[in-house]
């Protein structure tokens, strides 16, 4: 029988994170399919009402706390997992592939010597075996993976890729006081920095035209404000637009900008990377224009041309206007 | 300040609309294919110069890979780099564990103030290296730097977290960090530039060199195979010269209610 | 940044601000730099330029991207050098491209810059498209690799991989056949002629990619070359040279010239239209080739000749050159040069703006959807037209 799985659920603004219910989901799938436990791990510095929820889905939650747990240090959050991992031997460690799993889940299996694989859109058991997918190659392959004999393989899932299912169950919590007599002075956390708000906020719009790379210089978004105008929205774009300069991050959509679900979402010279498609796939009616035919964005846009954004922009805004004035 | 950079060399396969899996399953289609330095990698060797130029000191750029991999050392030479360091070994699918051991390995041989890597690379996208290869030289880390100042012993960074915002660290050198793009503008790399930098050096060795045998490499995650994505609905494509298509499209979202 | 390392540190003051730079050769207007017509300052023409570039370049002004945008808006007409009254005027374009070189050096240009130069470093064209796809044009042409014929029919990259480009590929190769002329391509093992690049200011790619051209040619045994692209026949003709050039060679319309007066071409289908003739400032003022293409055109029955006001030397950039047709910093207002052209050409009341250039027929071609002239004006390249008089479908 294999050992239980371990799924570490992160929490962010006083609320468990969305990744975690996916993880939870998709940890307790396993559970019932190997017929083993599924044990939640909550750190924090007030880890009880977290553990209240995840015991929805585990057999058993450890509440880890601790006053210094306050600040996001991957480093406290690595020692625990260590040592709850080399005491309990979980078969499979399961989180969210976050920005705290960036720097989480690495030195952890270096300090284990145990495999790694990461943003993996799915984990399924064969004969016993664990086997990952991950996507590569911006999107256009798949790769399987599997991992040589071991006790633990830890796993960090992609955002959005598990299905969140209701958890019903009452998993028994313990709560422990962790003693943190480490000091990690040589990282000193010295705060958040919120986004700069402007004057446009992206998530209340209807309409978005969305910009990526391809737009090539920053003079050209004139002609893409103009198409937003007529549709009655607002620009937004991709990140490496934010990168060159052209925009600022405000107007970013994707999993480090703004999530947005308006009623049209344009995507012009959009690759469709994974990172941005998590930010606007709830919109209603996805629309994309791109010159790469096998560009992924073509996969969840509703329509689609495929052209240069230079040629077919200015005609579609003239297109719009004449129709808007019949 | 003694800085190391590590950079990997990838396919540019983002206009590339037809991806092929090998023969072997395990492997693209390199034929036809344009190879160059990782995104990110380049952020952070635009980082590093930057810092050489303000701080003074040296720039060592590493990379494991085969002998069509000396194109990216010599163009991190001629951004700025004054060294340039290829352990010769195959890096196809390899398990990041077994390139972070090689790179731990070169990397404690050398003086270092603060090793950088990028986030994560175009290709595979494990985001893992950098954060192993910190934990292995038993030095400091933190991944996703977006800003990045650096002062005689130690850096000021903020790093990317989920939704825009971001937390920021002062860490004590030596340290690691990965940088995410955006972070500066990386200049461009001339041929002129490539040409002069063919005087600077460019060092190879083998795992065997530093110590490292073949049975200390072996991986603890396996490439199986290599699949297509399934196709799904995907869009409905309108077609036509630019004219007819921008009208068609302007008439689908008029009845679609959009305006 | 060192104005003494500079190349033409020596000269670089004597612009004297008089302002002939932005008129053409006949005076008609005051806007014929294109980049002034656009944006309507000083600064954008070329004696603006060079003062800026002094001031940059002495330490008096700080890079920026603002500053990198006034110098790479420079498409390399020429109208400037042309126009300018003074000793040095000769060097003049020299230096604003000296000037971009200075900046390609520093690792600092605009991003499209960037990338237009770094796709071709890496594919041989500034689109970044794969090379496997270059010859993908010649599909159902029947057009025959190059091996020994009289003639390489070069192409170049937007002839290759613009899609309305290649249009005009296939017609040209369609009535080379129909000539019976023996040529043969490249397909994909061509590559890029470097001038943009050259005027780009990036200085060693420039030499790389010719000498490469002028190695491969002379292993194919290449002597003869004819272009589809005024600005591959201005690279080969003036700048291959120092590269040991061994072929000849020659823009097609002038191919296309002496066929008709060797009487291999039968026009007689005729071409019944008003024609207005754009000449392309890579054939025009930096080759002075004018008559060729108006030859061609003269010798077609149906075809009435109109000539726009500026005409030959004095002709309005389209704004396509010195890698504009890819980076577009003339693009986006009513007063790019294209736009402008285009209504200059409708002016005239010809129904067909003809042109012998690749970069003119795009740019021109979204200048008149832009303009909403579509219904009124329709750009056709000179092969094309020829095309249709000789009877090609």
């Amino acid at each position: 029988m294999m050992s239980s799985i371990f799924v570490m659920a992160e929490h962010r603004n006083q609320a468990l994170a969305d990744i975690s219910l996916q993880t939870l989901s998709k940890g307790r799938q396993l559970a019932d399919q190997a017929q083993t436990e599924l044990l939640a791990v909550v750190i924090g510095k007030d880890t009880t009402a977290y553990a209240e929820q995840v015991a929805k889905w585990a057999d058993r939650v450890i509440a880890v706390k601790n006053d210094r747990l306050e600040e996001p240090l991957a480093e406290p959050y690595q020692k625990i997992l260590a040592l709850l991992i080399k005491e309990r031997k979980p078969k499979i460690v399961l989180m969210g592939h976050t920005s705290l799993a960036m720097d989480l889940a690495p030195p952890l299996s270096v300090e284990l010597e145990v495999p790694l694989a990461t943003d993996c859109t799915d984990i399924s058991l064969q004969n016993g075996d664990v086997i990952v997918t991950r996507s590569i190659h911006n999107g256009k392959l798949n790769a399987a993976y599997s991992f040589a004999p071991c006790e633990t393989v830890i796993i960090t899932g992609r955002v959005g890729e598990f299905p969140i299912e209701e958890g019903n169950r009452h998993g028994q919590i313990e709560e422990i006081d962790f003693p943190l007599e480490e000091e990690f002075n040589y990282k000193k956390f010295e705060g958040y920095v919120a986004q700069e708000v402007g004057g446009v906020d992206i998530t209340q719009a209807e309409v978005l035209v969305s910009v990526g790379r391809g737009i090539k210089e920053k003079e050209n978004i004139e002609m893409v404000q103009k198409l937003a105008e007529v549709l009655g929205g607002e620009v937004s774009c991709s990140r490496p637009v934010v990168d060159y300069g052209w925009l600022p991050s405000e107007r970013q959509v994707g999993l480090s900008g703004k999530t947005v679900k308006p009623k049209l979402y344009l995507a012009l010279a959009i690759s469709g990377a994974f990172q941005h498609v998590v930010g606007m796939k709830s919109a209603k009616m996805t629309v994309a224009i791109n010159k790469d035919a096998g560009a992924p964005i073509f996969k969840v846009a509703n329509f689609g041309i495929v052209d240069d954004l230079f040629k077919i922009v200015p005609i579609l805004t003239r297109k719009i206007a004449e129709l808007k004035d019949d | 300040m003694d800085i190391i950079a590590c950079i990997k060399r990838v396919p540019d396969t983002s206009e590339a609309d037809a991806i092929k899996i090998d023969s072997s399953q395990r492997d693209i289609e390199k034929s036809g294919l344009a190879f160059k330095i990782n995104d990110w990698d380049e952020y952070a060797l635009e980082a590093a110069v930057q810092i050489k130029e303000k701080l003074g000191g040296t720039l060592t750029a590493v990379t494991v890979g085969s002998q069509e991999w000396n194109d990216i050392l010599r163009r991190a030479l001629a951004m700025g780099a004054d060294t340039g360091i290829r352990i010769d070994h195959d890096v196809a699918s390899e398990d990041p564990h077994i390139v972070a051991l090689i790179l731990k390995t070169v990397i404690q041989r050398l003086p270092y103030d603060l090793v950088l890597f990028g986030a994560q690379s175009e290709d595979f996208g494990s985001g893992q290296l950098g954060a192993m290869v910190a934990e292995m030289l038993g030095i400091p880390h933190a991944t996703l730097a977006v800003s990045l100042e650096a002062r005689e012993n130690k850096v000021h960074i903020s790093r990317e977290l989920e939704a825009g915002t971001l937390e920021s660290y002062t860490i004590e050198l030596p340290a690691l960090l990965t940088i995410h793009t955006g972070i500066n503008q990386p200049r461009y790399i001339s041929l002129g530039g490539i040409k002069r930098a063919m005087r600077k050096e460019l060092q190879v060795m083998s795992p065997n060199d530093l110590g490292l045998s073949v049975d200390m490499l072996i991986p603890m995650v396996k490439l199986e195979r290599l699949e297509l994505p399934s196709k799904g609905k995907g869009a409905e494509l309108i077609t036509g010269a630019p004219e007819e298509a921008a009208e068609q499209m302007a008439k689908t979202l008029k009845e679609a209610g959009i305006f | 940044m060192n104005l003494a390392d500079y190349k033409y540190a020596d000269i670089i003051h004597r612009c004297f601000r008089c302002g002939y730079c932005k008129f053409p050769v006949n005076w008609m207007d005051a806007n014929n730099c294109p980049a002034y017509a656009r944006f309507r300052m000083e600064t954008y023409s070329c004696g603006g330029r060079l003062w800026l570039t002094r001031a940059w370049l002495s330490g008096e002004i700080d890079w920026s991207d603002h500053l990198a945008e006034i110098l790479y808006s420079c498409t390399a007409c020429k109208n400037c050098e042309v126009k300018c009254p003074l000793g040095f005027s000769v060097d003049i374009l020299n230096m604003i491209i000296a000037a971009k070189a200075e900046m390609v050096e520093s690792g600092r240009i605009l991003s499209s810059v960037k990338e237009f130069l770094e796709n071709i470093q890496r594919q041989g064209n500034p689109y970044g498209h794969s090379r496997v796809k270059r010859g993908e044009w010649l599909e159902g042409t029947g057009i025959e690799p190059y091996q020994g014929h009289d003639f390489l029919y070069y192409v170049g990259c937007v002839g290759s991989y613009d899609a309305r480009a290649q249009e005009v590929a296939r017609a040209l190769g369609k009535v080379l056949q129909k000539a019976g002329v023996s040529f043969g391509v490249l397909g994909n093992d061509e590559n890029c002629d470097g001038n943009e690049v050259n005027k780009l200011g990036e200085e060693t790619l420039f030499e790389m990619l010719a000498e490469e051209n002028v190695a491969q040619f002379k292993r194919l045994g290449i002597q003869k070359v004819v272009t589809l692209s005024p600005h591959s026949y201005n690279a080969m003709k003036n700048d291959y040279p120092r590269f040991n050039r061994g072929f000849d060679v020659m823009h097609y319309t002038q191919l296309l010239e002496s066929l008709l007066s060797d009487g291999r071409l039968d026009v007689s289908g005729g071409f019944d239209a008003a024609v207005t003739y754009h000449d392309p400032c890579f054939l025009g003022r930096w080759n002075d080739e004018y008559e060729a293409a108006r030859n061609v055109l003269a010798a077609i029955p149906g075809i009435q000749l109109i000539e726009m006001e500026r005409n030959r030397d004095s002709t309005l950039c389209c704004g396509g050159g010195g890698g504009n047709f890819y980076i577009d910093l003339l693009g986006g207002s009513e007063r790019s040069p294209a736009r402008i052209r285009v209504r200059e050409a409708h002016a005239t009341k010809a129904r067909i703006l003809a042109v012998a250039c690749p970069n003119c027929l795009t740019m021109l071609e979204d200048a008149v959807k832009a303009e909403g002239l579509e219904e009124e004006l329709v750009v056709r390249d000179v092969s094309e037209i020829v095309a249709e008089a000789c009877g090609i479908t």
